[in-house]
């Protein structure tokens, strides 16, 4: 029982995770149709962005504190990843607008694959593993037998934090409504005064700050960073957006939640243990995909050329 | 009043290239590694010089004038293809230069001793080609003569016996058999870029498009001297242990590509697991080979293992193709890609101990054929062959049926089924066409001979291990499908090549290959996105040319193309 509570926190926060980069793939997604395969890319570059201020720009006496030193690293990842994820819808993805569908999908591709091989050739020892310091090394916190990994709850705070505030920005400011216009019907909200690059621009941007502090936070969470880490996170996130239904924010979350928990429950309880965890979850993805397209919140699927 | 500036202008930029090559490039003698002719990299250095480069550079020059001043027709393409073949070879040197000698002082003065030949090279082409785009653009000239049967033959002989000759030549440029040459990268990329500007010149006066006519009118008799032309290879130059290797290699991975190319390219269905096909096909035969590591301590004749690699293959196609019954465009490449990531997992984990894990399945028995060994050196009548010939016999076989199946499916009511559905599914349907059923066959055919190539892959290696069936290896197909052309053959083919020989032939840049290729993809779905070797309705679907080759006016045709994307997208 107790390994089982433990393992369901383990999936709760693995799932604040994903929440973060999930968001991400959902909105850009809702407004423009395309799955942008380099969100996960965006997240990685958001947590080498952090490191990157944790190592070159933080003094020796700022590093240790963690007040200072966290909220300086989740700023620096998500300018990191805002100002890549800028370049590339402006270079990659914006003349593609009116192409082929399958298109902007290989761009995608070309630009994940680019963003890993970049991050690998020029950031400093990035061939392997680089180790990422555990800046908010409070003490973990025990409920009975459970332990949860202080640097684990904040990102589960954070993540559930930065949801409700996207989900009500989107539902209540001028902006938000403006881009539920533009998912909903782009040429009629153009014709209602929505400038459509702009909301485009500002998906991408939100998608793009949520995925680097998801970075640094799972920098802190895991204690290690690759160039690979977006791929495998990215998959997990995209398949959480699919299953509560992409387009939805609502939906990304809790498919996030869901995936956190397979994950982890798998690890302990399917047959095959760790090393088959990864199967279950694209499993569950087919499955999805194959019988509930729309996903848990998602619409009635619509047909799509 | 611009057309005015073209002529002056391409024919300065013209002589300020040739000038630019007769000039030194380099400030100091570059010492770089043992390899005896070139440690001193004299061309570089040795001005007045008419080898490698510098004469190329001097042939498009030359021909840059005389392109200017003689009319010919569609001078635009003319000049654009000599421009940027120059530009590629002034910058690629330059480039390296300056990155090898270390910095500006190489390519401009040091110590007393200018050499800027580089950047008048550079500047000269860049001149070239702004005059070139000053001319007004030209229909795509078409010959449209016909000569007698024994006339084209002649012709279509010569041609393949050049495109022979260039790949023997490309393959060797900058040095034999992979010996470390360090300056073998400048080298190739030069020669690849003269080749191209080549290529260009000819395309423009109709010559590629009447060639690829005639080959169309004598289809078999093209395929024997293709055929027969690759039996060659091993006669040539490159005819050694090294190159039989990789051309291999190249084989094998293009009739994967071929295979790929009928799902993305025939049937439009995005396919980002397809190596994992290939993987099931080397599980299949590794252990069905003999090989001690084996599940299976059975040893079929390699022939009836082949068969069964591809038929297992084809089952697991048909099993992953069949949501696309349910799913469609970008949900079907996640499906496609969730595969392969599953397939890459339990291979990992040797399920049911058969794919070895992360030990793989070594020591995969070498085939044999009469008593012959594959990777041994036969000799037949007095003939010293190189080692792994047979190999290379098998894979050209191998290629040559992989493209009998695609040639033969894409005229059929089939390949224009699919090529239905990948233009409009919904009208395809409409139309009567079956769908669904042909959409799993889309899949089924492409994993089978996926699955033939990975049996014979495996063999190759004498090793199938989970890690060559990766999700990169699945983008760097789909990168030489892309590249090459989506729905053509010889497009499949020369994407292949270009991206298993480049890394060969640029090994000092091997740690940027991946890197290459996603830039690549970019930039390649931005400026060509119907590939080098475009099919034509592809292209007309693709880059608003209709069939002919011609620019449709774009207020013409952006509009309602954009609108019907997004009805159909809503």
């Amino acid at each position: 029982m107790a390994t089982l509570l433990q393992q369901i926190v383990n999936g709760l926060i693995f799932g604040g995770l994903i929440a973060m980069v999930a968001l991400g793939y959902t909105m850009v997604y809702g407004i423009i149709q395309l799955i942008n395969f380099a969100h996960g890319e965006i997240f990685m570059t958001g947590a080498f962005g952090g490191l990157a201020v944790y190592t070159w720009l933080l003094p020796a006496e700022a590093q240790k504190i963690w007040y200072v030193a966290l909220p300086a690293m989740m700023v620096g990842g998500a300018i990191v990843s805002l100002v890549v994820a800028l370049l590339m819808e402006r270079l990659a993805y914006r003349p593609l607008r009116n192409a082929p569908r399958l298109a902007p999908l290989i761009t995608a591709l070309g630009v994940s694959v680019f963003l890993q091989e970049l991050t690998r050739i020029v950031y400093p020892g990035a061939n392997s593993a680089v180790p990422f310091p555990n800046v908010f090394s409070a003490a973990p916190v025990h409920i009975g037998s459970i332990t949860i990994p202080s640097s684990g709850l904040l990102m589960l705070v954070v993540s559930v934090v930065l949801s409700v505030v996207l989900q009500t920005y989107v539902n209540r400011s001028r902006m938000g409504r403006a881009m539920r216009a533009t998912a909903q019907d782009p040429d009629t909200s153009r014709l209602m005064g929505i400038n459509p690059d702009r909301v485009i621009v500002l998906t991408f941007g939100i998608g793009a700050v949520l995925a680097g502090i998801g970075g640094v936070l799972y920098g802190t969470y895991i204690n290690n960073v690759d160039p690979y880490i977006g791929f495998q996170n990215g998959l997990f996130a995209f398949a959480a957006a699919v299953l509560g239904g992409i387009g939805s924010i609502r939906g990304a979350v809790i498919g996030a939640f869901v995936i956190g928990l397979i994950k982890n429950i798998a690890d302990i309880y399917l047959p095959g243990g760790t090393a088959y965890d990864y199967v279950w979850i694209f499993i569950l993805l087919i499955a999805v995909l194959v019988f509930r397209p729309q996903g848990l919140f998602g619409e009635v699927e619509r047909v799509r050329a | 009043m611009k057309t005015a500036m073209a002529r002056p202008l391409s024919a300065i930029g013209s002589v300020v290239l040739i000038i630019g090559a007769l000039l030194p490039w380099a400030t100091f003698v570059l010492n770089d590694g043992p390899y005896p002719d070139k440690a001193t990299l004299e061309f570089f250095d040795a001005p007045f010089g008419l080898s490698s480069f510098r004469l190329y550079l001097e042939i498009l020059g030359l021909a840059g004038i005389v392109f200017t001043f003689v009319p010919v027709r569609d001078k635009i393409r003319v000049l654009k293809s000599i421009g940027w073949g120059a530009a590629g070879i002034s910058v690629v040197n330059l480039l390296f230069i300056a990155g090898d000698g270390g910095g500006l002082g190489a390519i401009t003065a040091a110590d007393g001793v200018p050499a800027f030949g580089s950047i008048v090279a550079v500047v000269g082409s860049a001149v070239l080609l702004f005059g070139a785009y000053q001319l007004p653009p030209e229909p795509l000239t078409v010959i449209d003569s016909k000569l007698p049967w024994w006339a084209e033959w002649l012709i279509l002989l010569a041609a393949f016996v050049a495109l022979l000759f260039l790949i023997t030549e490309t393959l060797t440029a900058g040095g034999h058999s992979g010996v470390s040459d360090p300056y073998i990268g400048p080298l190739f990329l030069s020669y690849l870029s003269a080749v191209g500007a080549l290529l260009g010149v000819l395309h423009a006066f109709g010559v590629t498009e009447w060639i690829s006519d005639m080959s169309e009118r004598h289809r078999v008799f093209s395929i024997v001297v293709l055929v027969l032309c690759a039996v060659a290879v091993p006669f040539t130059s490159v005819g050694n242990d090294y190159w039989m290797t990789i051309t291999a290699n190249i084989g094998v991975y293009a009739a994967t590509a071929i295979g790929l190319n009928i799902v993305v390219g025939l049937a439009g269905l995005l396919d980002l697991g397809y190596v994992a096909f290939m993987g099931i096909g080397a599980f299949v035969a590794a252990n069905l080979s003999g090989a001690v590591a084996a599940e299976f301590h059975i040893q079929l004749p390699f022939i009836v293992a082949a068969i069964a690699s591809g038929i297992v293959a084809g089952v697991f196609g048909a099993v992953v193709g069949s949501p696309t019954l349910r799913v469609r465009g970008d949900y079907l490449a996640i499906v496609t890609l969730a595969f392969g990531e599953i397939f890459v997992r339990v291979s990992q984990n040797n399920i049911g101990g058969l794919t070895g894990g992360s030990n793989a399945i070594p020591n995969i028995p070498d085939l044999s054929l009469f008593g012959a060994q594959f990777n041994d050196a036969p000799t037949i009548g007095g003939l010293q062959l190189p080692g792994g010939v047979l190999y290379y016999f098998l894979i050209v076989l191998l290629v040559a049926l992989v493209m009998f199946v695609f040639g033969n499916l894409k005229n059929s009511r089939i390949g224009r089924a699919w090529i239905a559905i990948r233009e409009d599914e919904d009208v395809a349907r409409a139309m009567g066409v079956k769908t669904g059923k042909l959409k799993i066959l889309a899949f089924m055919t492409g994993a089978t001979l996926a699955g033939l190539a990975g049996a014979v892959f495996a063999h190759k290696l004498a090793t199938a291990s989970y890690d060559s069936f990766q999700f990169n290896q699945s983008v760097t197909l789909l990168a030489a499908v892309i590249l090459g052309g989506m729905g053509t053959i010889p497009g499949a083919v020369l994407g292949a090549a270009l991206l298993f020989v480049l890394p060969e032939e640029l090994r000092q840049f091997k740690d940027y290959r991946l890197l290459f290729f996603g830039l690549a993809l970019v930039v390649i779905m931005r400026f060509r996105p119907q590939g080098l070797i475009a099919d034509r309705h592809r292209r007309a679907e693709l880059a608003d040319e209709d069939t002919t080759g011609e620019s449709l006016d774009d207020t013409a045709i952006k509009e309602p193309v954009a609108v019907a994307a997004k009805e159909a997208g809503a």
